[in-house]
């Protein structure tokens, strides 16, 4: 087959250069997400605030239950005219549509990944044995040192495998920023390819790229997980 | 700016669900080739030819890395100019929902291939060592003991495959196929924009369901089979 | 009836078997001792096939067969003949006591059901557990699984019956059931192959003893010469410390 390797190579320079964007959209997501999610999941996790869990947990289960592509387009057809309607009602001097469409990239990411961080999370904190909890308050520890020197980290280890999935899963989902015309690596190439029709080309650079940024997020992960799990590691030696 | 009319979602609701009928064909086919096909990849990556294991693997964690949207398009644009140069075959004109069908092919048979691996890991060796002692041959031995509880084993990976995969195929409208979220986006077209979240809303609804639906349904599954190794 | 000679099997760098030949006549119950690590379990596993020798031979009845090149038509056929035993039960574990005893029947040899379930409950009848034929292996004491288990191989009425130390994962006080039911299958005439660690069953029950170490037969007799005069200093040592206070004339 008949493969137009200028462009191949051209495009795979242009490919790298939206890396990124990629990389920004899956980590400003992912930091942001955090403290949600951590909060949903403590909310779930005690016994009473039954009304607060229960709208968290539709939230949840909204997120989790549709396709992402369908939160984008609701919130990207959407998100603006409210906000213009809000700018307009309380005159503000901005101009809602001017803003850069990474921005709602952002926000869409941000309240997905809410709802699966915290999921992972909870699943998380109900691995740790209900015993250390009990140790360490015995050892005369408050509630929240508890958590924070003992809970978490042993919590953080068994989430490590759960966390590479879904930050992988997110940066694969953010593949869809395109629909939001913003340039990340999908979008470059499409833009690429539609000149002159070398879609395989383009897509083939697309492939490379992703294989490359998950590869490398799997090894960060790989290391954190050592390092978060070094007394795991001891122990089975 | 419009005030939102839960008339229209209600309303759009009937538009809709003829066209449920193409995202659940996209799903039901997925998962029959797919799982073949990952059963098939799950077999070799077990097996002793290592060359074979290596593609295996390497396709296995190709899949893994690729975005969905990623591997339609390249199925989409470039199967056909791939078709036509190398076997002088013209496909363009093939139905869209084939290109889905193979694009979740595809994606579909990498994790489930895994689920399954790890789903025939899980059972311990010595249910088939007890096979073949009282005269099973090691086909029968398979079939009739390790296969049994690996697939129960494995439903609830399955069962998160599928609705992955449900969510992921709504991405079908991309190139044009006219599933539910295709239909929507002809109607939103159709009123030049408006009513686009009563329309997204409406899919959101009908997606949740089918979502839950087939959670219950592997729940049920699980239940029953697991059910009859505890009470009698 | 079955005779298997110079049984060698290495893993990586360790010699398992060191040339091993061992002979089993009909009614025959052959108890195989030694420490752990001896090999006895890999002996036995090897007679099966469960493990692939990597030399040796093997006579049983009409087939004689290379253990490291049979067929698995060879294989399969050898094993139908025989029945195993297992340290873990190894019940299937979504099926029945009755669907236990039953596989062997209806799926490895085609047999209908009804006469199968015939055969099974009066399998499971003999090992005292007749009205547990409907509980699954998750239910049953490990007693009781292990009963079931025996209750599978004599099910397909085997030449031979292998038992892989058939009640050292059991609790103390459920080894009893178990050993009384071999005992009881000792006394009407049942071709077995134990290996073992309970030394007064053993001594019970053989008709022939083997005693092994570092993947060879050290000594071998019938258990009133091996149990009260052996003569090789390594299974004085060794039944001295599993048996202590008997003293033995050399």
């Amino acid at each position: 087959m008949d493969l137009d390797y200028k462009f191949l190579v051209q495009t795979f320079y242009l490919v790298l250069g939206a890396i990124p964007t990629t990389l920004k959209l899956t980590f400003v997501s992912l930091l942001a997400a955090t403290p949600f999610a951590f909060a949903i999941a403590m909310v779930r996790r005690q016994s009473g605030r039954r009304i607060l869990s229960q709208i968290v947990k539709a939230y949840v289960t909204f997120m989790r239950g549709t396709p992402i592509v369908l939160q984008i387009l609701m919130i990207y057809s959407v998100l603006p005219s409210v906000l213009n309607a809000v700018a307009l009602a309380w005159n503000l001097p901005i101009n809602v549509f001017d803003w850069d469409p990474v921005l709602y990239a952002y926000i869409v990411f941000t309240l997905n990944t809410i709802a699966l961080l915290s999921e992972v999370f909870r699943s998380a904190l109900g691995s740790v044995v209900q015993g250390q909890m009990e140790a360490a308050l015995c050892a005369g520890l408050t509630r929240v040192q508890a958590y924070i020197h003992i809970i978490l980290p042993q919590a953080l280890v068994s989430a490590m495998p759960n966390l590479c999935n879904l930050t992988i899963n997110l940066l694969k989902g953010t593949s869809l920023a395109f629909l939001m015309t913003v340039k990340d690596m999908t979008a470059v190439a499409k833009v690429a390819a539609s000149y002159g029709y070398n879609y395989i080309e383009a897509y083939m650079d697309v492939l490379v790229g992703y294989v490359i940024v998950c590869s490398i997020v799997q090894v960060l992960f790989h290391f954190a997980e050592r390092h978060v799990g070094r007394y795991r590691l001891v122990r089975q030696k | 700016m419009r005030p939102f009319s839960p008339d229209f979602m209600f309303g759009v609701v009937p538009m809709l669900l003829p066209f449920l009928g193409v995202t659940l064909a996209v799903v039901v086919g997925t998962v029959l080739a797919g799982s073949l096909f990952g059963g098939l990849l799950a077999w070799i990556r077990m097996g002793r030819n290592t060359i074979l294991r290596y593609v295996a693997e390497a396709y296995i964690y190709m899949i893994r890395c690729t975005p969905s949207i990623v591997m339609l398009f390249v199925v989409f644009y470039g199967l056909p100019k791939f078709c036509l140069e190398v076997f002088d075959t013209n496909i363009n004109d093939y139905d869209k929902i084939v290109f889905v069908w193979i694009t979740f092919i595809l994606l579909f048979s990498a994790p489930i291939s895994e689920v399954m691996r790890s789903a025939y890991e899980s059972i311990d060796h010595g249910q088939y060592e007890a096979a073949v002692s009282i005269g099973l041959s090691p086909w029968q031995a398979f079939f009739h003991i390790v296969l049994p509880q690996a697939t129960v084993t494995a439903l609830p990976n399955f069962g998160n495959s599928v609705i992955n995969l449900m969510k992921e195929g709504s991405l079908a409208y991309t190139i044009g196929l006219v599933d539910i979220i295709g239909k929507g986006q002809l109607i939103i077209a159709h009123h030049y924009g408006a009513y686009a979240l009563e329309t997204y809303l409406a899919l959101a609804a009908i997606y949740l369901l089918l979502t839950l639906g087939v959670e219950k349904s592997f729940l049920y599954l699980e239940h029953t089979f697991s059910a009859s190794e505890k009470i009698s | 009836m079955l005779k298997i000679r110079n049984v060698h099997k290495r893993y990586h760098e360790n010699e398992i078997l060191k040339g091993v030949d061992v002979t089993v006549d009909k009614g025959d119950v052959v108890t195989i001792l030694g420490p752990s690590g001896s090999g006895k379990t890999t002996l036995l596993r090897c007679m099966n096939f469960l493990e692939r020798a990597d030399e040796g031979s093997m006579d049983f009845d009409e087939y004689h067969v290379k253990l490291h090149d049979a067929s698995s038509h060879d294989v399969g056929k050898i094993r139908k003949k025989t029945a195993f035993v297992f340290q873990n039960y190894n019940l299937f574990q979504n099926k029945t006591a009755l669907e236990n005893v039953m596989v062997g029947l209806v799926i490895g040899r085609g047999m209908d059901k009804s006469k199968a379930q015939e055969i099974g409950m009066k399998a499971l009848d003999k090992v005292g557990l007749a009205d547990r034929y409907r509980y699954y292996p998750a239910q049953l004491s490990g007693g009781q699984q292990q009963r079931v288990g025996i209750a599978r191989a004599i099910a397909v009425e085997p030449d031979v019956i292998l038992f892989d130390e058939p009640t050292s994962a059991l609790d103390p006080e459920l080894v009893g059931e178990v050993l009384n039911v071999i005992k009881q299958l000792a006394k009407e005439g049942k071709t077995m192959v134990i290996v073992t660690h309970e030394m007064k069953f053993a001594a019970d029950v053989a008709t022939h003893v083997i005693f092994m170490a570092d993947g060879k037969i050290v000594e071998e007799g019938d258990p009133k010469t091996i149990f009260l005069c052996p003569k090789e200093e390594r299974t004085k040592t060794f039944l001295r410390r599993i048996l202590p206070g008997v003293e033995y004339n050399i």
